[in-house]
């Protein structure tokens, strides 16, 4: 401070100015480089939704870029009735709830007494979830063990290899050995035991924690593909991200069915129904999208203290 | 509070009090037991059934395929040396570290310039907005982003419509192995550029405004801060963040590679995992698929247990 007052009045206006400009300069590219991502990011997603409403003739003939050629709805209403489509989508809502349920119900249990430092045989337990955690059994004897159970084609398949991410169970063992201890003995005094202290006090208290939780394992669940490639087998218990990754590779095939039977000609064409499926598939994403970013940021911020 | 009595007492005392904890929180060993019965069936049993790695494993020689591992003959290292000696094996490998290499050096740092550069947009609901549009990807899964960028990148597409333009040919991105190699890192550099940058994000709004302040006064230019004060702050985030990513540098991405390869590309594109499901839920040959998984799992958790007692050592803190 003391050296500043002796800098010259002109010199301290060239450093003001020099930092003006490179302000401006970080900030112009600022806008610059940002403004590019979101249209690399934005641009891919609306080629897809103007394809997905366009006439078949208009997307084999490369004329449709941002925004529908010959506007029409036939794609959609061909990927809604002709397709398994919704029946893959009500598959994967059903193993998305009753996966994220049993996850988080075997996580807080799990987690709970891993957060009592007493517990005795923590380090034991401890040590069973970092094993689990570093070392993978594989593919092959995963496959083999679900084979072996009989479990094959039945959506338990794809929630008990899930069931619990150690990851997440210990943010949850974190945030649980957060809270204060006081509240915890006063529960004990109470009469409370261990159950009841962490139903009707632990989970109460850790309600942000324990949403930021149940968003990750949704969203595995949700996007969960080689799982249910692996186990499902049975046409009627497809998911969604396989049905979506199977049907942009027979695209063609249901385009040619159709075209041959129905006076639709030209309207369809692989372009347009991958497209429409696509859509389809991304909405319940978008639609979510507000609660999503409101407790992944707050996960985001919960697993950087955790160190 | 009865534990310090005398040395003597101690090593008894000690035992009584812990029989005594568990008689009286029986029910904290209770809720362990669904997560144990998951570990131990799930988690363990797979540990077991790599030993197929050295039997000549025959799913169909006992009513079981559990059973059927320990009625397979074992052959020792036949398996692992076949593996070894296979060119399939140095092109598996090859390939995994290559792309996984090239997304380090590619994607690495670009979450790191986005975050310094979003603090800087002044006008709040502009920032908000394109974090938001960067960020949605990230919850995209593969298939739905296979499903868009086969879209955009077909021939009819987006990209084939301006190449066209400028007069060139048209360019099959996900059947030319030279190029699918660019259209797996650019689309992995699509969905997660955003969660990534929002990580070191955090890291720099939680850095003290004061550094900033004191530099202003000192007539530090916008560089300079950056250089100096954000960089240097956030510096434990991008170390961690480079450890892990090295760490699973043999398993990760290959979900994505698996929707999006097909038979063009597999020179330049199959990797561990996909290779593993192929030769092994494709062609039913177990055992070198399970030799291939096992080398793979061994490697794996060296980088992984390395990349943890660097990060010690460096960060002292674990990466768990």
């Amino acid at each position: 401070m003391m050296s500043k007052q002796h800098i010259p009045a002109e010199k301290r206006r060239k450093r003001t100015a020099l930092m003006d400009r490179s302000d401006i300069e970080v900030e112009v590219l600022a806008y610059v480089l940002v403004s590019l991502c979101v249209l690399l990011a934005v641009i891919p997603c609306i080629h897809v939704v103007a394809r997905s409403f366009s006439k078949g003739t208009a997307v084999i003939s490369g004329m449709v870029t941002l925004w529908p050629i010959n506007p029409q709805i036939e794609g959609y209403r061909t990927v809604l009735r002709e397709t398994e489509f919704l029946r893959a989508l009500g598959n994967t809502l059903l193993v998305t709830f009753v996966g994220t349920a049993a996850s988080m119900i075997a996580s807080i249990l799990f987690a709970y007494p891993l957060s009592k430092t007493e517990l005795v045989g923590r380090k034991f337990f401890i040590l069973l979830c970092m094993i689990v955690m570093v070392f993978n059994g594989g593919m092959v004897p995963n496959y083999l063990l679900m084979r072996g159970l009989g479990l094959l084609d039945s959506f338990s398949a794809l929630i008990f290899p899930a069931l619990i991410s150690v990851f997440n169970m210990l943010i949850i063992k974190n945030y649980f050995e957060s809270l204060p201890e006081s509240v915890l003995e006063y529960a004990a005094i109470d009469g409370a035991g261990d159950f009841r202290t962490l139903v009707s006090i632990v989970c109460p208290l850790s309600m942000p924690v324990l949403a930021t939780v149940t968003l990750l394992y949704a969203i595995h669940y949700w996007n969960n593909y080689f799982n249910a490639m692996l186990y499902i087998l049975d046409p009627y218990k497809v998911t969604l991200q396989v049905f979506i990754r199977n049907f942009i590779a027979d695209a063609g095939t249901l385009v040619n069915q159709l075209e041959r039977t129905a006076e639709t000609m030209g309207n369809l064409s692989t372009g347009v129904i991958i497209a429409c499926a696509t859509v389809l598939g991304i909405i319940p994403i978008v639609a979510l999208y507000p609660f999503v970013q409101r407790f992944m940021l707050q996960g985001i911020t919960i697993g950087s203290e955790k160190g | 509070m009865t534990g310090t009595r005398t040395a003597a007492r101690g090593q008894t005392g000690k035992l009584a009090r812990k029989r005594k904890y568990i008689r009286r929180h029986w029910p904290l060993y209770l809720m362990l037991i669904p997560g144990l019965v998951y570990m131990i069936v799930f988690k363990f049993l797979p540990y077991y059934g790599l030993q197929i790695a050295f039997r000549d494993y025959n799913i169909f020689s006992s009513t079981s395929p559990l059973r059927a591992i320990t009625a397979s003959k074992w052959v020792g290292m036949k398996h692992l040396n076949k593996l070894f000696q296979s060119s399939s094996f140095a092109t598996v490998l090859s390939n995994t570290l290559i792309i996984n290499g090239m997304r380090i050096l590619f994607l690495f740092p670009l979450p790191i310039i986005i975050a310094i550069l979003l603090v800087e947009i002044r006008r709040k609901r502009y920032r908000s907005l394109s974090q938001t549009a960067i960020y949605v990807p990230y919850f995209f899964s593969w298939s739905i982003i296979y499903g868009i960028f086969s879209s955009v990148l077909d021939s009819f597409g987006l990209v084939n419509q301006l190449v066209n333009s400028l007069g060139f040919e048209r360019i099959p991105f996900l059947t030319e192995p030279n190029i699918f190699r660019g259209v797996l890192i650019f689309t992995d550099g699509w969905k997660t550029l955003g969660y990534n940058a929002v990580i070191y994000l955090a890291a720099i709004t939680g850095l003290d405004p004061q550094l900033y302040e004191a530099a202003r006064i000192d007539g530090a230019s916008k560089w300079r801060q950056i250089w100096n004060i954000t960089l240097p702050g956030i510096l434990p985030t991008i170390v961690m963040m480079l450890i892990l990513k090295v760490g699973h540098i043999l398993d990760v991405g290959w979900e994505q590679v698996l929707i999006f390869y097909n038979p063009a590309v597999y020179e330049k594109a199959d990797v561990i995992q996909t290779y593993v499901y192929r030769i092994g839920i494709g062609k039913l040959n177990f055992s070198q698929a399970t030799a291939m998984e096992l080398f793979n799992s061994v490697v794996a958790f060296i980088l992984i247990i390395g990349a943890n007692t660097v990060s010690k050592k460096t960060l002292h803190r674990s990466i768990w």
